[in-house]
């Protein structure tokens, strides 16, 4: 591929059709219901183009931030493609994000559009009078309406033409935006360039074996980064089919649609498999998985006994992978052709060189556990925290880069994952801010203060628990318990729910009034909580 | 089916999705509703164990395909 094909989605349509594969099918929708409809590598390059056209007639162009906020369905993609197109900046919202959560994101990026559908613009609308920058929402599944603002798609996209001029990108223009929780303030967006594409395109190809034969399924939401770097940029910059499945998780239609549509690779989640690990094993034993040759997973840390299940039950092999928003990536993979070591994050990818570091940029030796750290300059790296280079400079230190996960290495080069340094919650593969739990927690009028924490958890990896300390006047109930949960899934997101939920007398702050979520750790499973002499309560 | 079963459930369903348009039928999956993932579901369950006051099985939650698995479980728990 030659530097003129930078722009990530020419390099997914326009170089795929010009490389003779414009009638082979790039995408495979099934939905919800079952019903599948093909689309093929000119489907996309014309519908990407009619939305870069749409895009320039509203005037929104090189730099600006344009958000889809949708479910998997095919406009997600041919919209993502067209905004990377125009040299726009595509941010991908989970469908399940709160008012809270979208106010966030969609505020600080002072994202001037978003492309959404009825059901869910109804979170957008209620805060549409606080996003200032927000002027254009177009909506998949409705019709024009001045008033309010909102352009139906189907009339707009009607008088498009289906070419589209892209102009020259250079590696260094800004692409896509995903936000990511830290343990302290908002969240953060993690911009990337178009040059990331060197990366996703290398580890598609050479860590998930893609290559032009495939049929590739990844099941990660396109409101998460590896949503959009396998579920979009590295598949189909490499020419690969994939499947889109609209449904949610169903063991038994997983198992049909692996096997109906003869996936050969297939990059899922340790939750989603735990999940599978719980439902009848007769489902695996009848499904007919002939086709598949290899099984690959990203989230959280896949669990020994996942992959020993996996050889028993589905006979593949899984190989766990390991990359964050930030990395663009993956990093470290257990991979085919290189023995698995099951509970390790496998070794660096081709190009990574990856270390575990103290605090003072050190090395440690094989075993030792440190902070996970790779040497910056990698092609999918991060470019900025958007309007946060403080932030962005913190995560360097001389020229590494230290993830926040803590990890050891084995005297064979494996990696093993260790913790997080910091107070995130890994929840089903999602990072969740306790900050961002507790400011919900505060909105509901029962509630005085709160610490929330991550614990470990079977099926989760972590869950979310809230020590929660009421005003006076109001007592624990039931239906206050439900309505805490309620208000933190609909203000923040359905994975944010706390899952347990701990009344309790006062939460441990130190004497500057900084929650201490050690030792509310530590209470809630019953370990020594270290040094408390700051406790001021 | 009773109306009131139905009504409530509505409700609920209203509730968690926060939705105040949202409808249902017995023939409704996760699939028709924004947002219906396994964690919502989870807060979908508990409010309606406790708006209900029932307790599900285990067995019966892994039955429930859809909105009228759920019906025919509750009115067995209330009725019983």
């Amino acid at each position: 591929m030659g530097r003129e094909f930078v722009n990530i989605a020419s390099a997914c349509t326009s170089e795929q059709c010009r490389q003779g594969l414009a009638h082979k099918t790039a995408m495979r929708w099934i939905d919800a219901h079952g019903n599948r409809r093909e689309y093929t590598f000119n489907d996309l390059e014309a519908e990407s183009n009619r939305f870069a056209n749409l895009l320039a007639t509203l005037g929104i162009g090189s730099g600006d931030i344009f958000f889809t906020f949708l479910p998997k369905m095919p406009e997600q993609f041919f919209v993502f493609l067209g905004i990377l197109k125009t040299r726009a900046i595509c941010g991908t919202l989970f469908s399940n994000f709160g008012e809270d959560a979208l106010l966030d994101r969609l505020g600080d990026s002072g994202a001037v559009g978003i492309i959404t559908r009825k059901s869910l613009y109804r979170k957008i609308a209620r805060i549409r009078e606080k996003l200032p920058s927000l002027k254009h929402v177009i909506l998949v599944d409705g019709d024009d309406d001045a008033s309010a603002g909102i352009i139906g798609y189907a009339r707009a996209m009607a008088g498009m033409p289906t070419d589209y001029a892209v102009h020259p990108t250079s590696p260094d223009t800004p692409s896509v935006l995903h936000y990511t929780s830290g343990s302290t303030g908002k969240p953060k967006g993690v911009l990337h360039r178009h040059g990331s594409l060197a990366g996703q395109m290398a580890t598609a190809r050479d860590v998930l074996g893609l290559t032009a034969d495939d049929v590739y399924w990844c099941t990660a939401d396109q409101g998460w980064v590896t949503g959009t770097s396998y579920g979009i940029i590295g598949p189909w910059s490499l020419g690969v089919t994939q499947v889109q499945y609209g449904g949610g998780y169903d063991a038994q239609a997983w198992m049909d649609l692996l096997a109906k549509e003869r996936v050969t690779v297939w990059y899922s989640a340790p939750t989603a498999l735990r999940m599978l690990m719980r439902d009848d094993e007769g489902i695996f034993r009848s499904a007919d998985l002939a086709k598949l040759r290899a099984v690959f997973s990203v989230g959280e840390p896949l669990n020994p006994e996942v992959i020993s299940w996996s050889r028993r039950v589905l006979k593949h092999d899984i190989y766990d992978t390991w990359f964050q928003t930030e990395t663009g990536a993956i990093m470290i993979s257990n991979r085919p052709g290189l023995d698995i070591r099951p509970g390790s994050m496998g070794k660096p990818c081709d190009g990574i060189e990856a270390a575990v570091l103290d605090d003072a940029g050190n090395r440690l030796s094989d075993g030792e556990q440190g902070s996970l750290c790779l040497k910056a300059g990698w092609p999918s790296m991060f470019v900025t925290y958007l309007g946060n280079e403080s932030a962005y400079r913190s995560k360097f230190r001389i020229d590494w880069y230290y993830t926040g996960d803590t990890a050891r290495r084995d005297s064979d080069g494996y990696f093993w994952f260790m913790g997080r340094s910091d107070d995130v919650i890994n929840t089903a593969g999602h990072l969740i801010s306790p900050f961002e739990v507790e400011s919900a927690l505060l909105e509901v009028a029962e509630v005085a203060e709160s610490g929330v924490i991550g614990v470990p958890d079977d099926l989760l990896f972590e869950k979310v628990v809230a020590f929660v300390h009421l005003h006076g006047r109001y007592q624990p109930d039931k239906e206050l318990e439900i309505k805490i949960r309620l208000h933190v899934a609909n203000r923040a997101s359905s994975i944010a729910t706390p899952q347990e939920i701990i009344f309790c007398d006062g939460i441990p702050k130190n004497k500057s009034g900084k929650i201490m979520r050690r030792v509310l750790k530590a209470r809630y499973l019953g370990t020594d909580a270290g040094d408390t002499s700051t406790l001021e309560i | 089916m009773s109306m009131a079963t139905m009504n409530t459930l509505t409700q609920i369903f209203r509730l968690v999705f926060d939705d105040d348009s949202l409808q249902i039928t017995p023939d409704t999956t996760a699939n028709d509703v924004d947002g219906w993932d396994s964690l919502s579901h989870v807060n979908l369950i508990t409010t309606v164990e406790a708006k209900f006051t029932i307790r599900f099985t285990q067995k019966e939650l892994l039955r429930q395909r859809n909105v009228g698995d759920l019906i025919a479980d509750i009115e067995r728990k209330i009725s019983a």
